[in-house]
């Protein structure tokens, strides 16, 4: 046994002639967030499919919190929270009926199945809205309203595809924040999305899908490592100075570039700031604006997700 | 934070019964809380019957008919099968809805079995229709002067056969919805189907009085003896084709069942 509660291998699926996953392989310890990124197409829904036993995989194999998705896809089942890109609620029932709704086929008693629905529309700020029908729902309480229904069974994995589409910026730093605290609980967390902001926020590692395939994994710092480098750039008061500039720096050791009244160049550490800053000092210059640039996860998205195949 | 996922009294999912009967409360829920949809499946039956009494009732003079049998009485039975027909194509049409609606989606990543999830959507669909069948039969009763000789035992009868005939072409309505996965795919083949076969049959008029191919294909409809078992109820006559109409009702429910979970399954 061991304390993995994502665990595919080798995952592949088509659909006809086109391979929407191919040899894909994950792998989540309880307490932690998997943020898979991808643009569209690149196979993440898919993934979340079979990993929440809605599609069978055509080869490979994959078991969530220590059940396999195939032949014990009921376990999986009663150990999971899906919240789709389409928020997955009736309609024609209110917020509370719907949760209570689910709570009931999940074996709660009418009366525990109330109190939970209770605390989670408590949770997710829908209290005031409970008995009205869902279809009255603005699109973030729909998604909240989803998001809850997910968690109704105190699911030990939960998937969470694209979760913030469609939410207002308070709304997604909300969604963040119960995000934040599920893990907390050692709930262990998938999460695809196309915003890198919160791949970075969120996960503790990141999986790269490109074309059903996995370019890249790893930590958000060694994405980040793998493709940017650091770099400074400084912005000087007159233009006319940049030549003189640029020359100062390149005896300091450095490679800058030049942008109209800014040099830009690649750094190995914070600490070559100083360097910088002596250089432009040696020759009597004063940067108006000295700025670090750290890679971001864009970085890493458009130099990896657009490769056709990683070797 | 406890009211996440501190207090793991976990649930790990319930027996098939108890998914049938939430299910159903489900479906009923959502029927009470809107009942126009009731109230409107009854209006056209209603309009049907308040027509067909005026239009056809010289046909009660006709050779071939029961001799001192009112129109009326003649009418009704074949109203009630046809009305529960019709009903039962909502059957289909409220499962395409809740894959629609998302809630299907929702059900799929629950530990429950598709099986009841259909179940429950046919028990509802019978409790919708017996409701508007009872409807009927009540304004039927009140206001168009329905009183067979049957009796209330004669109509209960009918009414039970007619609900047998409903459920089970609700199976197959539930089978088609569970593949075409579309609404109005589901209503056009359901009037393709069954306009013709409302009146290639006896519910109108007597066979006798039809002409000669259309008495051919009237008696080979299934829904022929359908009405004809209902109306020899109602009209207290040596009853025929209970059995067949019974059993016809059962095997389409299993093909039906059969058919439905397997196109249920396929991913949405």
């Amino acid at each position: 046994m061991n304390d993995l509660m994502i665990e595919a291998t080798g995952v592949g699926k088509a659909f006809g002639a086109q391979q929407a996953l191919d040899g894909v392989s994950v792998a989540v310890p309880a307490g932690a967030v998997l943020g898979l990124l991808g643009h569209n197409g690149a196979g993440k829904t898919t993934l979340v499919n079979v990993l929440t036993t809605l599609l069978p995989p055509d080869r490979g194999r994959a078991r969530v919190a220590g059940f396999d998705v195939v032949r014990e896809a009921h376990q999986v089942r009663s150990r999971i929270g899906l919240t789709g890109q389409f928020a997955a609620v009736d309609e024609q029932l209110s917020g509370l009926d719907n949760l209570v709704l689910i709570a009931r086929l999940l074996g709660a008693t009418t009366r525990e199945a109330r109190g939970r629905a209770g605390e989670l529309l408590e949770l997710f700020d829908l209290a005031d809205a409970a008995k009205r029908p869902s279809r009255t729902y603005s699109g973030g309480m729909r998604r909240r309203l989803d998001l809850a229904a997910s968690l109704v069974g105190h699911p030990e994995v939960i998937f969470l595809d694209e979760p913030t589409t469609g939410l207002d910026p308070a709304g997604r730093l909300g969604l963040w924040e119960i995000v934040e605290r599920l893990v907390d609980d050692g709930t262990a967390v998938l999460l695809t999305t196309q915003y890198l902001d919160e791949a970075d926020r969120l996960a503790d590692s990141i999986t790269v899908l490109s074309q059903g395939r996995v370019v890249a994994a790893g930590t958000s710092a060694e994405l980040k490592a793998q493709v940017g480098q650091r770099t400074v750039t400084v912005t000087l008061a007159d233009v006319a100075d940049v030549p003189k500039a640029a020359e100062s720096l390149e005896r300091a050791g450095l490679q800058p570039v030049a942008a109209a009244n800014a040099l830009t160049a690649p750094v190995t550490s914070s600490r070559e700031i100083a360097t910088v800053v002596r250089a432009l000092d040696e020759v009597g210059l004063e940067a108006t604006e000295l700025a670090l640039g750290e890679p971001t996860l864009d970085d890493v998205y458009l130099s990896l997700a657009h490769q056709p195949r990683a070797a | 934070m406890t009211t996440l996922a501190a207090t793991r009294t976990r649930w790990r999912g319930t027996g098939f019964g108890t998914q049938v009967l939430v299910l159903t409360q489900r479906s009923l829920r959502a029927l009470v809380s809107d009942p126009r949809m009731v109230v409107f499946s009854v209006l056209q039956p209603l309009i049907m019957l308040t027509l067909f009494s005026q239009i056809f009732a010289s046909v009660a003079n006709a050779p071939g008919f029961p001799q001192g049998v009112a129109y009326i009485d003649f009418l009704m039975p074949a109203i009630l099968v046809n009305t529960a027909m019709q009903s039962s194509l909502q059957a289909g049409v409220g499962l395409v809805t809740d894959m629609k609606n998302g809630v299907l989606a929702r059900f799929r990543s629950l530990p429950i079995r598709p099986g009841s999830v259909l179940l429950a959507r046919s028990l509802s669909d019978l409790a919708r229709t017996t409701a508007q069948l009872v409807l009927m039969l009540v304004f039927a009763l009140a206001v168009f002067g329905f009183s067979p000789a049957g009796g209330l035992a004669g109509i209960a009868g009918a009414l039970a056969l007619s609900l047998a005939v409903s459920w089970g072409l609700g199976w197959v309505f539930l089978a088609i919805a569970a593949w075409l996965r579309n609404a109005e795919l589901m209503q056009t083949v359901g009037f393709l189907a069954m306009f013709p076969l409302m009146f290639a049959s006896s519910a109108y008029v007597p066979i006798s009085g039809l002409p000669g191919w259309l008495q051919a294909v009237a008696e080979v409809n299934p829904l022929t003896y359908a009405v004809d078992a209902a109306r020899a109820m109602a009209l207290a006559h040596p009853v025929t084709g209970v059995v067949g109409a019974l059993v016809t009702s059962g095997a389409l429910a299993a093909v039906g069942w059969v058919l439905a979970v397997k196109g249920f399954r396929r991913p949405l």
